[in-house]
């Protein structure tokens, strides 16, 4: 598995998570008309969101390169990662970088900076970079070849680049307006934006769950008419997280008329039609390198406050497939996603987040010592004579179970165990010592030796969970440790989300040091 | 031999936790595994101990000890013609 750490972002919109985050709710941009970018003269003006080359530049490196180090700094600062381990990997995403310098070489020089001993590596797929080194970094740590990763993307405008958009008529002079239907072009845009992955799980729990690349082998700059690489891409996606846990998807959303018209029709092949949609271009322009880790992060911080972002630049439908996108803030519970991307030379990128989910307690309750069990079972079940078989362990976990259901019911009367699915987890400190005890005193006397089977079986255990599984007819997984303290079994919850199929979990600490001293805390938790 | 059935079933009640029968309910014909008292097969091995311990019976395979303990009747009968103390 592969978790996200920490995200930063550099923007002309602000720095970090928390200032874009809002700035975008509010519906914010620089995009403004420039008549030049960092000193150098257009031929004609653009409608750019352009980064202040003064604040940013670092004395012996390119603004891009500067760029790259301080989104990886602020990354840093929160993230428990050691960037100088052997196990940490570079991975440089960006479409044209300092454009007369080798990308590879900038590459080494930031990871050197940062005393990264490994080969950076640079991912340069157009505008999917920010998507593809994503994977990239997904596939060396899934692998297991490293256990962190750095990510970080960044384009900077010059007249070279804009120049060349310009000579494809694809910038538009006014600020572009994704999936609108006056929208005539996309406009230049500048940010540095680098996550931190890990394959060691995250308080925050965002997992990337994989994605894919596709390519249209179609045209080299155009997109496809019939969207089969972005069709590919989300049913990869689709195939990793189920349509009914998406949030949103974030999409490419250049805003010029064929990239836009070309999505709407990958989400309506792929039968997504119905799931949100958002495109951050209108706040930022087309970052290039940056796009892919930027509207990633973006889209999934915001998620992690319950919201979808507003669209800027749309008003009405400007696609032949109606695409579920709007210019307001739209609130969720769902907390997965995926993020797409197309670009020059045919490619078509997407990867698919989810935030994990976790158990959360739907009730619980206590019994201990000189709680009368025998009393108990006459008051609440009756007509179970297995029960009096039992041993005193099984007598305290059957019953706390029989408790807990009832408390559970109280408040949902149509409650069910799902017999196929839910999990039990017992545990204990003395385990069956008491039993142990027992069944020695049957075998000690070698003129009086009858050892007993049914005090044989109750020396193990897990035989509690059995006699709850039967009364339940619980067939998942059973379970049963032995530990120091109820403490201990946390870390063993925690593991048990995205391990398993099960969506409940019975967890019983059941300890009984001797027939006086005894005490049960059993727990239902739900996955969410 | 009503003596021997009814001290059975207090036997079998005791060793087997069976907490709310009396022995009147138990029936001397009616089998003691299935449907009957419903006993399951760690039952049968409880009741091969008793059987040792308080008769010194000790079956010599499962056959025999199937047919002696299908019945309270069946296990008396059997009690009374084999037990060595």
């Amino acid at each position: 598995m592969v978790y996200l750490h920490t995200g930063y972002m550099i923007t002309p919109l602000g720095e970090g998570v928390a200032a874009n985050l809002k700035a975008v709710q509010d519906g914010e941009t620089r995009l403004c008309m420039h008549t030049d970018v960092h000193g150098e003269r257009l031929v004609e003006p653009v409608m750019a969101s352009l980064l202040d080359e003064e604040r940013y530049k670092i004395d012996g490196f390119s603004l891009f390169e500067s760029l790259c180090i301080h989104a990886i700094n602020g990354a840093k600062a929160s993230a428990t990662v050691n960037l100088q381990d052997e196990r940490c990997v570079f991975i440089l995403s960006s479409t044209k970088g300092d454009i007369w310098v080798s990308m590879a070489e900038s590459a080494k020089k930031i990871s050197s900076w940062f005393g990264n001993p490994n080969q950076p590596i640079v991912v340069s797929t157009a505008c999917t970079s920010g998507v593809s080194a994503q994977l990239t970094a997904w596939r060396l740590l899934e692998d297991g070849l490293y256990s962190s990763a750095v990510v970080v993307g960044c384009d900077v405008q010059s007249e070279f680049i804009v120049s060349g958009f310009q000579s494809f008529h694809a910038l538009s002079n006014a600020m572009c307006a994704p999936f609108d239907k006056g929208r005539d072009g996309l406009n230049a845009g500048e940010a540095a934006a680098c996550m931190i992955l890990s394959s060691r799980p995250s308080a925050a729990g965002w997992t990337l769950l994989g994605g894919s690349i596709h390519n249209d082998a179609n045209h080299i700059s155009g997109p496809s008419r019939t969207a089969e690489g972005s069709l590919r891409c989300l049913n990869d996606a689709l195939e990793r997280v189920p349509v009914s846990d998406l949030a949103v998807i974030s999409v490419h959303g250049t805003g010029t008329i064929y990239n836009d018209e070309m999505e709407s029709l990958a989400l309506h092949r792929a039968g997504v039609d119905n799931v949100p949609v958002t495109a951050l271009k209108g706040n930022y322009g087309h970052t290039m390198g940056a796009a892919g880790l930027l509207e990633t992060l973006l889209t999934l911080y915001a998620l992690e406050q319950g919201i979808v972002l507003p669209t800027k630049g749309y008003h009405q439908q400007g696609t032949t497939w109606p695409v579920a996108v709007s210019n307001q803030v739209r609130h969720t519970t769902q907390a997965a996603f995926i993020k797409l991307l197309s670009g020059f030379g045919g490619v078509n990128a997407a990867v698919a987040w989810t935030k994990q989910k976790t158990w959360q307690s739907v009730a619980e309750i206590t019994i201990e010592a000189p709680a009368d069990l025998t009393s108990l079972y006459r008051q609440t079940v009756g007509n179970y004579p297995k029960f009096f078989k039992m041993d005193l362990m099984s007598k305290l976990g059957f019953m706390g179970v029989e408790c807990l259901l009832g408390k559970v019911r109280e408040q949902e009367p149509s409650f069910t165990l799902d017999t196929e699915q839910a999990a039990l987890i017992v545990a204990s400190r003395s385990a069956s010592l008491k039993n142990d005890t027992d069944y020695q005193c049957t075998i000690r006397d070698k003129e009086n030796y009858f050892p007993s089977p049914s005090l044989f079986v109750y020396t193990l255990p897990n035989i509690v969970a059995g006699e709850i599984a039967i009364r339940h007819h619980l067939m998942g997984e059973t379970a049963c440790y032995v530990l120091p303290e109820e403490q201990a079994l946390e870390p063993v919850i925690h593991s048990f989300v995205s391990t398993t199929k099960a969506h409940q979990l019975l967890v019983a600490w059941v300890e009984c040091e001797t027939a006086e001293k005894y005490n049960a805390h059993i727990r239902l938790l739900i996955k969410k | 031999m009503e003596d021997l059935k009814l001290e059975l079933k207090r036997q079998i009640i005791d060793v087997l936790n069976l907490e709310d029968l009396q022995p009147s309910d138990i029936d001397d014909a009616a089998p003691l595994f299935g449907e009957g008292l419903g006993l399951d097969s760690i039952d049968a091995l409880e009741l091969i101990m008793i059987m040792d311990k308080q008769y010194g019976i000790k079956f010599q395979n499962k056959e025999e000890s199937k047919a002696a303990l299908a019945s309270i009747d069946t296990m008396a009968a059997y009690i009374q013609e084999y037990r060595t103390k």
